[in-house]
């Protein structure tokens, strides 16, 4: 079941400052919606603990993400794939950063999930709604992070 | 709740007349409404499942699924799992690998290259299918083990539908270099000369029967030990078709089919689909063996079942054309079919051939050509769902018929009547060589229209359409073509090693006077145990309560023959010929015995019920012998008993053996099955102008199954087929996304029909007896999904002013509301063309 978002929001801080944010998972993964903890691997793949769940299919997902693409200070993609309770779920998130007027950031993103498994055929209809309710949970809290 | 209101047949009302039989007065119980024998034990909770088995040291085994439709298998850990307290062992599918051989293929060339392992070795072609499995002490701790295990994957592009199957673009079994798993060209007649003389020639683009699966109370369930001391592998399970698994079962173990011990008890149910459940019997086996010998219980979870047991065959039908002369009768249809069966054809091919035992449904047509293929797709393996394989060709000829009435402006009623076969051709040899034994299909129709009141709803019906709504009444005729010839399947596969058909039996008169009847049936509320008494009681003359009949599947205990299990409608002409060629049998030495005790002549004996019970008596003498003196003579006492009755062992075991030959592999003609009942269906369907949603106003069902051996049973049959007819065509759909995920694994989404969904039925019988069975009857209970070619007929009717093709079995609100409004933006003149080719034509009547 593939869940698909996009959007763009603008912050008063230079893209060099808002990219070296995004790329950071220190700074980046807290503010992913029921974080619970981190492993970093390397400087590039880490393991995110999230707690997650639909009604009563509830529990941690570790979803192990990568940041797969990087150009200083114009654009970030992040990979990621983890069990969920009662399924699998890949995610895609890229960044593009545009200068905007008075040295602000224009930032563009976009996500794509692919969930798999029981949770879909269960919860497939709450998933959408559920989806769009986190991304924009991770969005407020990057635009209140970069501000 | 559902009601039914019944029409007694005169025929039906003379056969079984005063339950007197005309030769002997004795009571006749063949063809009485008795009340079935088993109901008093299952409805009381006596009943023996296999999860009610309990043995010494049971383990449980749980599997860990696959989340994704079609994905390499990078990575399983079970190291976290095995470490679990109450954890005995783990399996893995490369663990697997090295324990079993792939499953053997029934089909050719490409088919033999695909290795069906009982577990995903190194990717998933599924979602559902096992990767890993945890053995626990008990059932809990397995389920927590499962949840430990870890499984990466990388996901790969699945293969969805028929069509994107035939593009090749991602394969399933890369091995196989296709997806197509077979083809074959089916064509009878002279297809060329019958299009060019057509008045008219009717295009379909395409038609769909959508994917919909049983939903039996009881879920599947087996247990398993390996004992490795005898060298062999007892298993007590539901599969409804044992020594079919244990040919599967065998070289995939590595053990001769000897070596494997097959027992069934009551079964909540089959339809079929239990027939496909042996790669879980293997893997069970190998559990037992890894833990030590130790009994491994499986009990299927319900989203299991829905994702991972077994679907229906889902078939696409493109490219249509259909000649008609210029009555509307049908003179030949040209078709291209692709039938999914899943990830894995298990039992498949051979629903590519079987589907040809209704080759032209209930109709004259002579000149047909369809251009048959079989595809792999990532969704579940497909197993022969209750009137498998013979509905999705019966469901195409029945819109073929509608869309084609409708087209020339010929009322569905009028256009039957014009193309049934006729009573007075029966037996009915088809295209392609299968007999249609009996059947007066108009008479049927006409019943049918009578109970549903015809005349008076076309009546309603326009004053209905006056007042914009919208009721159809619709038509379905279907065959429930049953005792299936194992030959065909050398037409899918010319060394298949299987042809024929047979069932054995064994009657006994044990040492106190009982008769036992043994059979190696596997009943999931058929009745079986009481149509075998009614048949044995009616050879001995005494009543059913006086036979016992041992019913299931028992490797050691009861009779069987390669071909034994419960399916292609057959009990009541091959089980029931077994049982009545060992009782008349047993008949006879009894006979021989008593003939030499009273000091008559067997000529003289009558057989029947005495003061001292069951009796053979000398009518000349009036002196008699019962049951228990007889037994006695043989068993216990006796010494005397003359040299020329050493032969008597009064165990009397018979095969029955269907006439069949094999058929013509290269011109693919021949007999693929000995019985044809019938069923026609009638309803009056309205779908509502607001929400779209499809009602059934009036339903009837009319039955020919030839002679009944118990009404009561066929009524219920009739009953229990027409229920998931109606839910596989306006509930049922074991729909998928696009990404492999199954959307229906729960009861929530899948809505099967319950009781509270049923329409009242209107039930009719005629008997239209068999001449190639002993006792007229036929197989019956499949049912051939009647309602759903009856409801696609109603909605057609329905909706057909509107500009909508009913080109799907799956009909719900959201459906029609988008076929409505596909019709207002040209979508009926894609789907369908007509050609009207002479304004007058010959007639090819």
């Amino acid at each position: 079941m593939e869940i698909k978002f996009g959007g763009d929001f603008t912050v008063p801080k230079k893209p060099e400052a808002v990219y070296d944010f995004l790329v950071d998972p220190n700074r980046f993964c807290p503010l992913l919606p029921d974080y619970q903890s981190m492993e970093i691997r390397d400087e590039k793949n880490f393991l995110v603990k999230l707690s997650v769940g639909i009604s009563h299919i509830r529990g941690t997902a570790a979803v192990k993400m990568s940041l797969v693409e990087t150009e200083r200070p114009k654009h970030a993609v992040y990979e990621g794939n983890g069990d969920v309770p009662g399924g699998s779920a890949t995610l895609r998130a890229a960044f593009e950063l545009e200068l905007a007027a008075g040295g602000a950031t224009k930032v563009i993103w976009s996500g794509q999930s692919n969930v798999m498994g029981r949770i879909a055929s269960l919860a497939g209809g709450l998933l959408q709604p559920l989806a769009k309710k986190n991304v924009q949970k991770l969005i407020d809290g990057l635009q209140k992070a970069l501000t | 709740m559902a009601k039914t209101t019944r029409v007694k047949n005169k025929r039906l009302k003379a056969a079984a007349g005063s339950g007197k039989s005309r030769a002997t007065g004795a009571p006749k119980w063949v063809g009485q409404p008795i009340r079935r024998v088993e109901e008093d034990r299952l409805v009381r909770g006596k009943g023996i499942f296999v999860d009610d088995q309990k043995l010494t040291g049971m383990l449980h085994i749980r599997f860990v699924r696959s989340s994704y439709g079609h994905a390499k298998i990078t990575r399983v850990d079970v190291t976290k799992a095995a470490a679990l307290p109450g954890v005995v062992c783990t399996l893995t599918g490369a663990e697997v690998k090295g324990l079993v051989k792939p499953f053997i293929e029934i089909g050719p060339d490409v088919g033999q290259k695909i290795a069906d392992y009982p577990m995903a070795v190194d990717k998933v072609v599924y979602q559902g299918e096992p990767v890993a499995a945890v053995v626990a002490e008990n059932r809990m701790a397995a389920e927590d083990a499962a949840e430990l295990v870890e499984v990466e994957y990388e996901p790969l592009p699945p293969v969805m539908t028929a069509e994107d199957a035939l593009k090749e673009g991602s394969l399933v079994h890369p091995g196989m270099g296709t997806n197509r798993n077979w083809h074959g060209v089916f064509e009878y007649g002279d297809m060329e000369k019958a299009f060019k003389q057509a008045d008219h020639v009717v295009h379909i683009d395409r038609l769909h029967f959508h994917r919909f699966s049983s939903t039996p109370l009881e879920c599947n369930a087996m247990i398993a030990v390996w004992d490795s001391r005898s060298e062999r592998i007892e298993y007590w399970s539901n599969n409804s078709f044992p020594s079919f698994a244990a040919q599967f079962l065998s070289p995939a173990l590595g053990v001769r089919i000897d070596q494997i011990l097959m027992k069934s008890f009551d079964i909540g149910g089959g339809f079929g689909i239990k027939i496909t459940n042996y790669p879980y019997m293997a893997l069970c086996a190998l559990a037992s063996r890894k833990a030590g010998d130790r009994p491994v219980k499986w009990t299927e979870t319900r989203t299991e079942h829905m994702q991972a047991s077994a679907h229906g065959n889902e078939r696409t039908f493109l490219d249509t054309r259909v000649a008609l002369d210029k009555n509307g009768v049908i003179t030949a249809i040209d078709s291209r079919h692709v039938d999914d069966c899943g990830a894995y054809p298990r039992y498949e091919p051979l629903g590519c051939v079987i589907w040809a035992q209704v080759l032209p449904g209930s109709y004259r047509v002579r000149n047909i050509r369809i251009d048959m293929n079989q595809v792999v797709t990532n969704k579940c393996p497909v197993g022969p769902n209750r009137g498998y394989s013979r509905m999705q060709q019966l469901w195409f000829l029945e819109r073929v018929l509608d869309i084609c009435g409708h087209s020339l402006g010929i009322p569905t009623d009028e256009m039957r009547l014009r193309n049934y076969i006729r009573k007075n051709e029966m037996p009915y040899e088809t295209p392609n060589g299968c007999v249609y034994d009996s059947g007066d299909y108009a008479g049927m129709l006409a019943m049918g229209k009578t109970l549903v009141g015809w005349d008076d709803w076309k009546r309603k019906q326009a004053a209905a359409r006056e007042e914009g709504r919208w009721i159809g009444l619709g038509i379905g005729s279907t065959l429930d073509s049953g005792t299936n010839n194992f030959g065909q399947a050398r037409i899918i596969n010319a060394g298949a090693p299987f042809s024929g058909q047979s069932k054995a039996a064994i009657a006994k008169l044990d040492i106190y006077g009982e008769v036992v009847i043994s059979m190696g049936s596997v009943p999931q509320g058929q009745g079986h145990e009481t149509t075998a008494a009614q048949v044995v009681a009616d050879v001995l003359g005494v009543s059913p309560g006086h036979v016992k009949v041992k019913p299931g599947f028992d490797t050691e205990q009861n009779a069987y023959t390669g071909h034994t299990g419960t399916y292609a409608s057959q009990f009541a002409v091959t089980g029931l010929s077994a049982i009545h060629g060992a009782a008349t049998k047993l008949r006879k030495e009894m006979s021989r015995l008593a003939a030499w005790a009273l000091k008559a002549k067997e000529k003289d004996l009558e057989f029947g019920v005495g003061a001292q019970g069951p009796e053979v008596r000398d009518k000349r003498s009036k002196k008699s012998i019962n049951y228990w003196a007889l037994a006695n003579i043989v068993n216990v006492n006796n010494a005397g008993m003359p040299e020329k009755l050493w032969d008597v062992t009064l165990n009397c075991r018979h095969v029955y053996h269907a006439p069949f030959q094999l058929p013509d592999v290269k011109k693919k003609f021949g007999n693929l099955t000995l019985t044809y009942a019938a069923q026609i269906h009638v309803a009056v369907v309205e779908v509502d102008r607001d929400t779209f949603q499809p009602k059934i106003l009036a339903y009837a069902c009319v039955d020919d199954c030839g002679r009944a051996i118990n009404p009561r049973i066929v009524e219920g049959q009739v009953h229990g087929c027409t229920a998931h007819g109606i839910g596989a065509a306006l509930m049922e759909d074991c729909a998928y996304d696009g990404d492999g995920n199954l959307l229906a694994s729960t009861f929530s989404d899948y809505t099967p029909i319950t009781a509270m969904n049923m329409p009242d039925l209107l039930y009719g019988h005629m008997e239209s007896p068999s001449p190639f069975t002993f006792n007229g009857a036929k197989g019956m209970g499949e049912g051939g999904a009647a309602p759903v070619h009856t409801i696609c007929a109603a909605l057609q009717d329905a909706l057909y002013s509107k500009g909508v093709i009913i080109n799907d079995s799956h009909n719900t609100g959201d459906s029609i509301f988008l076929a409505v409004q596909r019709a207002g933006t040209g979508g009926f003149a894609s789907s369908v063309r007509i050609e009207h080719r002479r304004a007058a034509g010959r007639s090819a009547r």
